[in-house]
C-alpha cells in the first residue's frame, strides 16, 4: 500500500510534467511544423534525450528481466544487437535525414520516388503506420502498464492509470511535439532514478554485490548457465538465435525505436534537429544512454531476485518477468511512490511520442495529400489535435483485445522481417523504386503469414535440418527470420530489376537536395557532380560500436566488483570517444 | 530563446528538492540515501546545465 509521502510524491511530479507539457501548447499550435517538429530547432540533447527516453517504456524493464532470468546478462543481445543498426545510422543517415528535410519518414517516399506507384505506397504507409503498427505499440506499452500496475497494487491501480493515461493524451494533444520532447527530459529522469533505487535497494535485499555474485556461481554449477557473462558461451553449439541477433535481424527486421536507417520516432526527432550535425550527435547520444546508461539497474533487479527467489528458475516467461514489479514490495515508504512515478513515467514518454508520430502519418502523408490539399495551419494544427485523440481512444480499445504484450512485439516483428535492407539502400542506390519497397513489404506479410499458417512446413523443416547440421542450435525464431529475409530479398531485388527506374527528374532532385553519395552513378552523370562516400562514416561506425560495447562491458565489470577490468574497458572506451569525436568533427555533415 | 528552456530547468529541479527530503527522511539505510541524494545532486545539476544552455 502507498503511503501518504508516496502519493505526494507521485502528484508533484503529475503536476510538474503536465505543467511543462501544457507550457508549450501556444507553441506548438502555430503550424504543423511547429506541432510535430518543433519548428526543426531540437538541439541534439533534448531530441537524443527524446529519443531514448521513448524507446524505454514501461515493459522494458519487465522484458530485460525476464532475459536476465532465464538467460543470464549474455541474453540482452536479444536487443543490444540493434547496436549494430544503432551506430550505423548514427554515421550514415543521421544527416541525410536531416537534409532531406521532410515531415515525415512516410513523406520521404514522395521526395524519393515518382509516380503512381510511390502515391500508393505513401497512401498505405502512412495509414499502416499511423493506425495498426501505432495502435499495436500503444496497446502493447498500456497492457505492460496495467500488469504493472495490478501486480503492484492490485485491480484499484487500473483507475489510476486510466487517470494517467487522460492526462498524458491531454497535454500531447495541446502542445505536440515540444510538448513531448520537453517532458521526455524529465520523464527519462525520473524513470532513471526509480529504476536506479529499486536496483539499490533489490541489491541490499538480496546481501549486496558479492553476495550475488556467489550466488551466481552456485547457480552456474548447477545449471551450466554463466549467468554474468556479457557474452554467451561459444563452447556448445551457438544458439541460432544469436547467430540472427547478431548478423541479420538489426538490418533486415523494421522494429519500433531500432528501424534499420532510422525511422519512426527517431527519425521524426532526426528530422525536427536544427541542422544535420544536431541530429547525428543527438542520435549518437540516444545509442550511448540507450545501450550504456539505461540496462544495468534492470540487470542488477533481475540478479537479485534470482536470489530472492530462486524458484523464478525454470518459470513460466509472465513470471519471470513479473519478478521486477514484485521488487518493488521492498521499498520503504517514500521511495515507494518515487519507483511508481518513475514507471508511469516510461509509461508517458512512449504514449505521447506514439500518438503524436501517428497524427504526423495521418495527417501529413493521408489527409493532406488524399483529403485536403490546401487548407490554412490552423485548419490541419485543429485536425491534427482531433487525429490523436483518435489514434489515442483505438490504441486504448486495443490493448482490451491484444492477448500478450509479446503477441504485440511479434505481430510486428514478424510482418516487418524482411523489409530492411531495402529501408537502408533507397538512400545509396538510385535503382530502388517504389515498387522494390512495396515488393518487401507485401513478400515479407505474405512470408509472415504463410510461417503462422504452415509452422511445420516441408519449407521450415529442411533449412531447420541444415542449420542443425550446420551445428546450430535451432529455433523456430531464428529459422523465421531467415526465410523470411531471404524470400523477401529475393523479391525485392527481382521486382526492382523488372520494373523501370524511376523518373529521372525525380531521381535527380533527391540526389541534388540530399547528396547522399553511394551507388548514383547515372543521376550523378547527370548532375554533373558526384557525391563520394569516403573512409571516415566507416571508421566512424567501428569506433561508435568499440565505445559503446566497451562503455557497456565497463560498467558491467565495475558493478561485479572486477575494477582493473572495468577501468581498462572504460579508458578504451573512452579513447574510442575521443577518436569518435575527431572523426564527427573531419566530416561535412551538410554535405556542401 | 532561453526562456523556451526554463519551465525543463523548473521540473528539473522541482523533482531534486522531494527527492533530496524524501532521501534524508525515508531511507533505511546508507546505500539507499547515497542513492536517492545523488540523484537529486544530479537532478539539480542537470537543471542548472538546462537553464544555461544556449539556443
Amino acid at each position: 500500500m502507498l503511503a501518504v509521502a508516496d502519493w505526494l510524491f507521485i502528484v508533484w511530479y503529475f503536476i510538474l510534467s503536465i505543467g511543462i507539457g501544457l507550457y508549450y501548447s501556444k507553441k506548438a499550435g502555430k503550424s504543423i511544423s511547429e506541432y510535430f517538429l518543433s519548428g526543426r530547432s531540437l538541439p541534439w540533447w533534448l531530441l537524443g534525450t527524446s529519443m531514448v527516453a521513448t524507446t524505454f517504456s514501461s515493459d522494458t524493464p519487465l522484458a530485460v528481466t525476464g532475459i536476465v532470468i532465464k538467460d543470464g546478462v549474455s541474453g540482452n543481445w536479444f536487443w543490444w544487437n540493434f547496436m549494430l543498426g544503432g551506430t550505423l545510422t548514427i554515421l550514415f543517415f543521421a544527416h541525410l535525414w536531416r537534409r532531406a528535410g521532410v515531415m515525415t519518414e512516410v513523406e520521404f517516399i514522395d521526395l524519393r520516388y515518382s509516380g503512381r506507384p510511390a502515391r500508393f505506397l505513401r497512401g498505405f504507409k502512412a495509414l499502416y503506420l499511423g493506425v495498426p503498427v501505432s495502435c499495436i505499440t500503444f496497446g502493447w506499452v498500456t497492457l505492460a502498464m496495467v500488469k504493472i500496475i495490478q501486480i503492484a497494487f492490485g485491480t484499484s491501480g487500473v483507475t489510476a492509470l486510466a487517470i494517467c493515461l487522460g492526462l498524458t493524451i491531454f497535454y500531447t494533444t495541446l502542445s505536440g511535439l515540444w510538448g513531448v520532447v520537453a517532458t521526455d527530459m524529465l520523464l527519462f529522469g525520473v524513470a532513471m532514478v526509480g529504476s536506479i533505487v529499486l536496483s539499490v535497494v533489490s541489491v541490499e535485499k538480496a546481501g549486496g554485490i558479492p553476495a550475488i555474485v556467489a550466488s551466481m556461481k552456485a547457480l552456474q554449477a548447477q545449471t551450466g548457465r554463466d549467468y554474468l557473462s556479457v557474452f554467451p558461451s561459444l563452447g556448445q553449439a551457438l544458439p541460432l538465435a544469436f547467430f540472427v541477433a547478431l548478423f541479420v535481424q538489426w538490418w533486415a527486421v523494421y522494429y519500433p525505436g531500432a528501424e534499420p536507417g532510422g525511422g519512426g520516432w527517431i527519425a521524426q526527432r532526426m528530422l525536427a534537429a536544427r541542422d544535420a550535425k544536431h541530429s547525428v550527435q543527438g542520435t549518437l547520444w540516444f545509442n550511448i544512454a540507450h545501450y550504456v546508461i539505461r540496462p544495468w539497474p534492470w540487470i542488477l533487479t533481475a540478479l537479485a531476485a534470482l536470489v530472492l527467489f530462486p524458484d523464478l528458475i525454470g518459470a513460466p516467461a509472465g513470471t519471470m518477468e513479473a519478478a521486477y514489479p514484485r521488487m518493488i514490495g521492498f521499498l520503504p515508504k517514500g521511495i515507494m511512490g518515487i519507483v511508481i512515478a518513475s514507471l508511469f513515467a516510461a509509461f508517458m514518454s512512449t504514449i505521447e511520442s506514439v500518438v503524436n508520430l501517428s497524427g504526423s502519418f495521418l495527417l501529413n502523408d493521408f489527409y493532406k495529400p488524399f483529403i485536403r490539399k490546401a487548407a490554412s495551419e490552423r485548419h490541419y494544427v485543429m485536425v491534427s489535435r482531433v487525429l490523436v485523440i483518435l489514434v489515442s481512444l483505438l490504441g486504448a480499445g486495443f490493448s482490451y483485445v491484444l492477448g500478450s504484450v509479446k503477441m504485440g512485439w511479434q505481430l510486428i516483428m514478424e510482418l516487418s522481417a524482411g523489409i530492411g535492407l531495402v529501408l537502408l539502400l533507397r538512400w545509396y542506390w538510385w535503382r530502388v523504386s517504389a515498387w522494390s519497397e512495396i515488393a518487401a513489404l507485401s513478400s515479407s506479410a505474405a512470408m509472415a503469414v504463410y510461417l503462422q499458417r504452415f509452422p511445420d512446413s516441408p519449407l521450415v523443416g529442411a533449412l531447420s535440418a541444415a542449420l542443425a547440421r550446420a551445428g546450430f542450435k535451432v529455433d523456430a525464431w531464428g529459422t523465421n527470420v531467415l526465410l523470411t529475409v531471404a524470400f523477401t530479398t529475393a523479391v525485392w531485388l527481382a521486382v526492382t530489376f523488372l520494373t523501370p527506374p524511376d523518373d529521372k527528374d525525380k531521381l535527380l532532385s533527391f540526389y541534388k537536395k540530399v547528396r547522399p553519395g553511394g551507388f548514383w552513378g547515372p543521376i550523378a552523370r547527370l548532375h554533373g557532380r558526384a557525391y563520394k562516400l569516403d573512409a571516415y562514416p566507416f571508421l566512424g561506425w567501428a569506433l561508435a560500436l568499440l565505445m559503446i560495447l566497451f562503455f557497456l562491458l565497463g560498467v558491467g565489470k565495475l558493478i561485479f566488483l572486477s575494477y582493473a577490468q572495468g577501468a581498462a574497458c572504460l579508458a578504451a572506451g573512452a579513447a574510442a570517444a575521443f577518436l569518435l569525436s575527431k572523426i564527427i568533427g573531419k566530416i561535412d555533415w551538410e554535405g556542401q | 530563446m532561453k526562456k523556451d528552456y526554463l519551465p525543463m530547468a523548473l521540473g528539473f529541479w522541482g523533482v531534486a528538492l522531494p527527492l533530496a527530503v524524501f532521501g534524508i527522511v525515508f531511507c533505511r539505510t546508507a546505500a539507499e540515501r547515497i542513492a536517492v541524494l545523488i540523484s537529486a545532486a544530479i537532478f539539480t545539476l542537470v537543471g542548472t546545465l538546462i537553464r544555461k544552455a544556449k539556443d
